[in-house]
Parts: C-alpha cells; sequence; structure tokens
C-alpha cells in the first residue's frame, strides 16, 4: 500500500506554519523546511543522511545502524511498536515511517508525514529518495544520488561478461530455507544480472516460500546469497556442512557468498553495495562455467 | 438483613466508580509528554485522551461480555472469545493484511477494522447455527465454538505460510494495542457497546435465575434458549466491535468478573454492571506501564495483561480453596 | 385448588417408551403418590407436566391443557422440586428463594417490594429465616431441602411437584420435610403430585397411591388396596411382609428368608 504524498507532507507543514497559532508547539519550519526529522525506518534513515539532510534529523528508530553519524543521534526508538506520545513529546516537524500506523495520530497533532513502504521496485527507491528530497530541501542532492545510483548499478550489471545468464542462484532469508521469488525487490535486482531463480516455482502464489532442502538440493543452483549471516550466523562453511548440500554446484565451486543481511532488506542508497557485490560474485561464478 | 446486604453493595459500586475516576485521572496525567499543561495540552487531548477512554471502553466491555458468557453458560473459565469471536476476527485481520491491503487502497474506511469485526460475527454465528441444530444446548455450542475457533485459525495459519512477509503485523495485532487510538476509534465503537452494554444489563437478573441449570430455570417459567440467544448476539456484537479496534486483549474478560465476584457478590445483578466499571479502571491502569515509562516504545496491552492474568488466577484458586 | 388430568399420556426417550397411555385424574387438593421400581416412568410424569420433556396426549390444569401455556404462565400453576436441585454455593437463601417469583416478574424488570416481602415470609413462616443471608454452601442437606421447597412456595403454584424429594435425607430429615409439605398443602390448597421409592412414607403422607411398572400403571388406589405383599413381589421383585398399624398406617418390611 502506497500512501506517501510528498505534497501532502509539504502541505502539512505549510498549515502548521501557518495555523499554530496559540499552542506552544514548535512544529513550525523556519522556513518550510523541516528541521525537527525523525526516522523510524532504517532504509529512510540511510537515504536522509546521503542526500544532506542527516543535520535535520532529531531521533532515528532502534534498527537505524548506518551511517555512524546516525548513531550519534538518540535512536532508541521503536519503529514497530511506536509510542505515539513519546514521539510527539521530541516535538518533530516531520516524522518519516514505513507503514500508517500511526499516521491518523500524528496528524491530528499537525505533525507532518512520510511513509515509505518497502519499495516493490528500482523506481520506487529512486522516487522515495526525491520525495525525501523535495520533504527535506535537498532536492538537487537527491537528483544527484539518484543518478550516480543509476550509473553505478548500470556499470556493475556491465561488469559482467554476457554468457553469464541463465546462472542460477537461491537466496536464504534464514535458516530455516525462507527464501524470495524473482518478483520481489531483492529478486529484481538478480534479474538485472539474468539470474534465474529455483524458488520461483517451488509455490506458485507465494514470494516468501519456505523451501524444502531437498527440493534446493535437486535444484542445483550455481550460486547462494545468504541474507542470515547477522542475525543467524550462517557462512558458507556452515552452508556447506549441511547434510547433502556439499553436491550442490555452488557449495562445490565457492559460490556461497555471505552478504549483509541490513543491505539485503533494506532499499536505500547501499542497494548499490550489494548489486557490486552480486555482481562480483556473478562474475567468478561466469568464469568457472 | 436484605436491605442491609444492598446497601452494602451499592456502597461499593460507588467505591469502585470512585477507582474508575482515579484510573482516567491518573491515566491522563501519566506519560512521555509528563504532566498535563497547556504546553502540551493537544498531544494530552490527541493522543492520551482517547488512549485512556478507549482503555475504559475496551476494558468495561471484554469484561461485561465474559461476565454475560459465563452466566449464560455456568462456566467460571468462559471468555468473550468463546464461541470463535476471536479466531473469526484473528482471520479477518490476517487476511486484510495478506491480500487486502493493496486492493483497497481507495477505500474512504479502513478495511482491517471492518474485516475483525465481520470475521468476529460471522464466526459465532456460524458457532451458534452449528451447535443450535445439535440441540443448542450450552455444551454443543461451545463445542462447536472450539471446532469454528480450530478451523480458522487453522485457515489463518495457512494464509500466513503462504504470506510470511505479514507474520509480524499480524502477531502484532493479535497481541492487542490501544496504541494506535484515535478519538474516531471510540466513536466508531461507542454505539455498539453502548447498545450490547445496555441490552446486557437488561438480562442480569435472567443471568441469576439461569444458575440453577437450563431445566431448573425452565420449570421457573424463563425462555432459557431465547435468554441464551440475545444474550449472546449482545454480548459477540460488543467483543467484536472492541476487538476490531484494539486487537485480542486476553484475561479481561475472565479476570475481572472473577475478581468482582471475589470482592462483592456472586449475583448477576451485580457482576454485571461491576464488571462495566472494574474492567474500565483495570484496563486503564494497566495501559499506563506500557506506554508511561518507556521512552522510546512501548509493551502492547496485550503482553500487560496476560503478565497479569498468571498470578490473578492463582489467587483466584487459592481462594476458591478457602471456600470448600 | 386445582385438578390434574391426565389423557393417555405418552413419553419417549428416542424409542424407548418410558410413560404409556398415563391416565388418571387429581382431584383438587390431593396428594398422590407415585411409586414403582426404578425405570418404571415415575419422574417422567413429572417432568412432562413440568415441560421439561416432550409428550404426546394431554395434561390439564382445571380443564385447560398445559401445553398450550407459556413458560411464565405453567411455572405460575406448577412448581418443580426435582430430585437432585442444583443449588449455586454462593448464592444466598433469600436470593435463592427469590427465583420462585421469576414467573410473576416482567422481562424487563426486577422484584417488587411485594416480592420481597413475600419471600421473606416464607422464609419465616418455614423456620429458614436464619438461612436469609447465609451461602447455599454452607447449609446442610436437610437445610438446603427445606429452602427448595420454600422456593416452591413462593411461586405461589396450585400444584406441587416433587421428584424423590427424601432420598438424599436422614430419617428426621425425611419427617420434617413430608410433614411440612403436607402443611402447606392443607394451608395453601395445594394439589401434590410426587414420586418416591419409601412406600410406607409413600402410604403415610399421600391420600392415593399410583404404581408404575415399566411405563404403565399396574395399581392405583389407597395404601392399603396398592401396597399387597402380592403386588410388590410381582412388580418390585422383594420380598415383604405387609403390617396394618391400628390407626391405618400401612407398613412395609422386607423379609429376609432364614439364612441356613
Amino acid at each position: 500500500m502506497k500512501r506517501f504524498s510528498s505534497i501532502a507532507a509539504l502541505t502539512a507543514l505549510l498549515l502548521t506554519a501557518a495555523a499554530c497559532g496559540d499552542d506552544s508547539s514548535s512544529t513550525e519550519p523556519v522556513d518550510g523546511v523541516p528541521r525537527a526529522i525523525i526516522s523510524l525506518s532504517p532504509t529512510a534513515t540511510e537515504m536522509l543522511f546521503a542526500i544532506g539532510a542527516g543535520d535535520q534529523v532529531i531521533a532515528i528508530d532502534e534498527y537505524s545502524n548506518y551511517p555512524a553519524e546516525a548513531l550519534e543521534k538518540p535512536h532508541d526508538l521503536s519503529g514497530f511498536e511506536p509510542n505515539v506520545e513519546a514521539i510527539a513529546a521530541l516535538e518533530p516537524d516531520l516524522v518519516i515511517m514505513q507503514d500508517n500506523k500511526i499516521q491518523e495520530q500524528l496528524e491530528s497533532l499537525g505533525i507532518a508525514v512520510w511513509v515509505g513502504p518497502a519499495a516493490a521496485s528500482f523506481d520506487d527507491v529512486y522516487a522515495q529518495i526525491e520525495q525525501l528530497g523535495a520533504a527535506t530541501g535537498h532536492i538537487g542532492e537527491a537528483a544527484e544520488l539518484v543518478g550516480s545510483m543509476q550509473s553505478d548499478i548500470a556499470a556493475a550489471v556491465a561488469a559482467v561478461p554476457t554468457g553469464a545468464a541463465e546462472l542460477t542462484y537461491y537466496h536464504e532469508l534464514d535458516p530455516t530455507l525462507y527464501s524470495v521469488t524473482s518478483s520481489s525487490f531483492i529478486g529484481e535486482v538478480y534479474g538485472l544480472f539474468g539470474l534465474v531463480n529455483i524458488a520461483d516455482d517451488a509455490q506458485p502464489g507465494n514470494n516468501y516460500p519456505q523451501l524444502n532442502p531437498e527440493f534446493i538440493v535437486e535444484a542445483n543452483p550455481t550460486l547462494i546469497f545468504l541474507a542470515d549471516t547477522k542475525c543467524c550466523g550462517e557462512t558458507p562453511e556452515t552452508v556447506a556442512a549441511r547434510p547433502g548440500w556439499d553436491a550442490i554446484a555452488a557449495v562445490q565451486n565457492g559460490g556461497v557468498i555471505a552478504m549483509d543481511d541490513d543491505l539485503a532488506s533494506r532499499w536505500g542508497p547501499r542497494i548499490v553495495d550489494y548489486i557490486t557485490a552480486v555482481s562480483a560474485a556473478v562474475a567468478a561464478a561466469a568464469v568457472e562455467a | 438483613m436484605l436491605a442491609g446486604r444492598r446497601i452494602s453493595n451499592r456502597w461499593w459500586l460507588l467505591a469502585a466508580l470512585a477507582l474508575l475516576v482515579g484510573a482516567v485521572a491518573l491515566g491522563a496525567m501519566v506519560g512521555p509528554a509528563g504532566g498535563i499543561r497547556s504546553a502540551n495540552w493537544h498531544i494530552i487531548w490527541n493522543i492520551r485522551l482517547p488512549r485512556v477512554v478507549l482503555a475504559g471502553i475496551v476494558g468495561a466491555m471484554l469484561s461485561l461480555a465474559g461476565a454475560s458468557y459465563q452466566g449464560v453458560f455456568r462456566n467460571p473459565l468462559v471468555d468473550p472469545y468463546l464461541l470463535g469471536a476471536a479466531a473469526g476476527a484473528g482471520l479477518g485481520a490476517t487476511l486484510v493484511f495478506a491480500y487486502g491491503r493493496s486492493g483497497t487502497i481507495d477505500w474512504p474506511i479502513d478495511p482491517l477494522p471492518l474485516a475483525a469485526f465481520v470475521g468476529a460475527l460471522a464466526a459465532v454465528m456460524v458457532t451458534y447455527s452449528v451447535g443450535a441444530s445439535f440441540g443448542g444446548t450450552g455444551l454443543t455450542l461451545v463445542l462447536a465454538g472450539v471446532a469454528v475457533a480450530a478451523l480458522c485459525t487453522a485457515v489463518q495459519q495457512f494464509v500466513l505460510l503462504r504470506n510470511s512477509d505479514v507474520i509480524e503485523e499480524v502477531y502484532s495485532w493479535i497481541s492487542g494495542r490501544l496504541s494506535t487510538a484515535t478519538w474516531s476509534d471510540v466513536r466508531l465503537v461507542l454505539p455498539y457497546v453502548l447498545l450490547a452494554s445496555a441490552v446486557l444489563l437488561v438480562h442480569r437478573r435472567h443471568l441469576d435465575v439461569l444458575r440453577v441449570g437450563d431445566e431448573e430455570a425452565a420449570t421457573l417459567g424463563a425462555d432459557v434458549r431465547r435468554v441464551r440467544l440475545v444474550v449472546v448476539i449482545a454480548a459477540t456484537l460488543g467483543t467484536a466491535a472492541v476487538v476490531s479496534v484494539s486487537g485480542l486483549i486476553g484475561f479481561v474478560g475472565i479476570m475481572v468478573p472473577h475478581l468482582v465476584r471475589l470482592v462483592f457478590s456472586s449475583s448477576y445483578r451485580w457482576v454485571l454492571p461491576m464488571s462495566i466499571v472494574v474492567g474500565a479502571a483495570f484496563l486503564i491502569l494497566a495501559d499506563v506501564p506500557g506506554r508511561a515509562f518507556e521512552q522510546g516504545g512501548e509493551t502492547p496491552i496485550g503482553v500487560v495483561t496476560a503478565f497479569l492474568g498468571a498470578p490473578m488466577f492463582i489467587i483466584i484458586l487459592r481462594s476458591k480453596r478457602k471456600l470448600t | 385448588m386445582s385438578s390434574i388430568g391426565f389423557e393417555c399420556l405418552n413419553v419417549l426417550y428416542g424409542d424407548r417408551e418410558a410413560v404409556y397411555a398415563f391416565t388418571d385424574q387429581v382431584r383438587p387438593g390431593e396428594w398422590l403418590c407415585l411409586i414403582g421400581p426404578n425405570g418404571a416412568g415415575k419422574s417422567s410424569v413429572l417432568r412432562a407436566i413440568a415441560g421439561l420433556v416432550p409428550h404426546r396426549g394431554t395434561i390439564t390444569v382445571d380443564g385447560a391443557t398445559l401445553a398450550a401455556r407459556s413458560p411464565r404462565r405453567r411455572a405460575a400453576l406448577v412448581a418443580y422440586v426435582p430430585q437432585a436441585p442444583l443449588m449455586p454455593d454462593d448464592m444466598t437463601g433469600t436470593e435463592y428463594v427469590l427465583l420462585g417469583r421469576n414467573p410473576y416478574i416482567s422481562y424487563f424488570g426486577g422484584e417488587t417490594k411485594h416480592d420481597r416481602a413475600l419471600v421473606a415470609d416464607v422464609l419465616q413462616r418455614l423456620d429458614l429465616h436464619e438461612f436469609a443471608s447465609r451461602r447455599l454452601g454452607t447449609l446442610s442437606g436437610g437445610e438446603r431441602q427445606r429452602l427448595v421447597i420454600a422456593r416452591a412456595v413462593a411461586q405461589e403454584a396450585p400444584i406441587l411437584l416433587l421428584d424423590e424429594p427424601t432420598s438424599a435425607l436422614d430419617i428426621g430429615h425425611q419427617q420434617q420435610a413430608l410433614e411440612l409439605v403436607d402443611r402447606l398443602r392443607r394451608e395453601h390448597g395445594l394439589t401434590v403430585v410426587s414420586a418416591m421409592h419409601d412406600l410406607t412414607l409413600a402410604g403415610l403422607y399421600a391420600d392415593r397411591l399410583a404404581l408404575l411398572h415399566q411405563g404403565h400403571v399396574v395399581a392405583s388406589g389407597d395404601a392399603a388396596h396398592v401396597l399387597r405383599p402380592e403386588t410388590l413381589s410381582e412388580f418390585y421383585g422383594v420380598s415383604v411382609s405387609v403390617h396394618h398399624e391400628p390407626d391405618g398406617t400401612v407398613v412395609v418390611v422386607p423379609r429376609r428368608a432364614p439364612v441356613t
């Protein structure tokens, strides 16, 4: 559900500026640009700092951990079980969230709200960055960021020799073998390289199927991407040690790649880093093949 | 002697009302934004007060529904979710989380509370018709409720397995929450709660008659089937309404009536009104620690009531041991 | 005072016929006691009058069919004292007896002063006023039995049904309960139909006995007529001797064959 609208955010900001006559809440921004932003979305936090809006941020949620400067801000808010009163008591003028659970309550206080749900495509990612740029007065930096992301991604894709298409892969979300199909956002990332996802036909209609180990071994993927390294301690070694998995091509040819959980689950500027890592892995695997 | 007992019960009712007033005052004064000042009045009015009021309404309705169900099924272990209301609401919410978000963006009303409400009512209706077709006694209804709840839960699990990305949201909703309370939520549930409460209060004398069992009650002139049907409908309506905005808050509906019986009287003409007042005060107070003392986030109310549930049950057990 | 008429009363549980073509006429103010072995159908007749089991045939009170009445109207005509009444432990005596006023309280209403005064009066007359505020769980079997009878009296119904009123009581309380019922019968002009196991007591208090066997009436009349050794031996399968006291009391005494 996409309910973000920068127009609404800006309008709210202006209305707030106009209407806050007698209550002494300081939600009126100085020049239409919010200076007291609270981010409850780790991805949005990364985007904000990347477009130069970092010093306009006054607090972030407990899972926002990048960049390092972000951790200098108070970072114990919960994005999952938000305490509206606590958030409002910090007197923000813009609250950025991943879902609209508390949107109504914040708006009733005249606090501007921007909702950026998980991206379903690259267009979503660029659109969110641009909207944040507009909302925080960093339109230029946002456009620059989008441009550099697009060229970096294009470069990473070009770095892989043709003929690498048709390699198969398995993306692991957790040690109980939950995976994603190519219709998911991360699936689209792999799709840039023409990789084929073994989970696509596992459970038609389910974009997050839990796979059966026999199925994986039989599908024999060339590449295995582990997105459960930080949460659950999985490594290429632990994967190779799983009974029966040593028969998989990816295991035999060094095609089990440990990725960063955060990079795999966010859709911010660092998706470029993720894509670069995938590019290297694909290039190496193409050489092997 | 009869007159004397009535006076002392009235006194207790007044004390309970005073407790409720105190709870509301405490709830209004405590929170991360601080005490009541003109500076934070807009936060108090828009965020804190609707939550306190909603907590009161939800606590009152769940306790009243629980007490009514206990009366009509003559079973102290019964809670307002007995006939499948909880499982139905959970299934409705799960379906919305899994399939309903994208298709309903442009709807003027939020599909989530609607689905929960409809789910709860539908489940109880199925339970009632199945139970009635097998005799309609208290026991068959309870058993039908177990079956319907099991079915709803199974479907819900199946849906979640195929849509595991919404598991967190569903779990959060099921735990029960008051954190998203707004005045519009209060306006939404109030008509149902008022109607349900009025109907239930009017029937409290009948619940006392039912205490001697279906058969003897019938020989005393009670229309057992009709009383049971009306009470079930009213209690379910009120429960479905509050569940739709606050999720599944557990333990209140079963604990508060027991507490009331322990301290005041077992007669339903007192248990029902007392449960309303005590239930409201209880949930308002139970909501305070989860939201007022954590600065960054909060503990969902369902978790707090669950924590309180276990020791309370033990207290009730011990008191029952003394009586026998 | 009211009369009860039975016309071909049939009570079926599934396909088992518990009562077959029971026809009788109980005069106003009469005490009819149903006797018979277990499963003879005694309780079923009472439950049919109380409206607790479906039946075929007609039961009339003062000539009017009982089944046509609403539950409230029936409760104002017939008071039923079950064999094992459910007595909630934490109900008080007054609350319990007050339940008997249910047929007279409107659906949406509550008890009136008259109802409460009547209950207090009943408790007084039945010597139960000290139990008014006591919880039922703290009372003995005999005291509870008297409270059930008090509840039936509070119903102000002209017909009183008693299902095994003495089975759970000791001999002293048995006499007490039956004396109480007889006194109430005479004071209020009640018509009583009871089911009892104790044959001597049945003969002592009832005006008329009806012996039921497998749903059929096999003997009906006063105690001397019904309580005969050969009759009892045939239908109870018991060996007894029957003694007639000078005052007319019929005493049934079980007999043992001498042990060799």
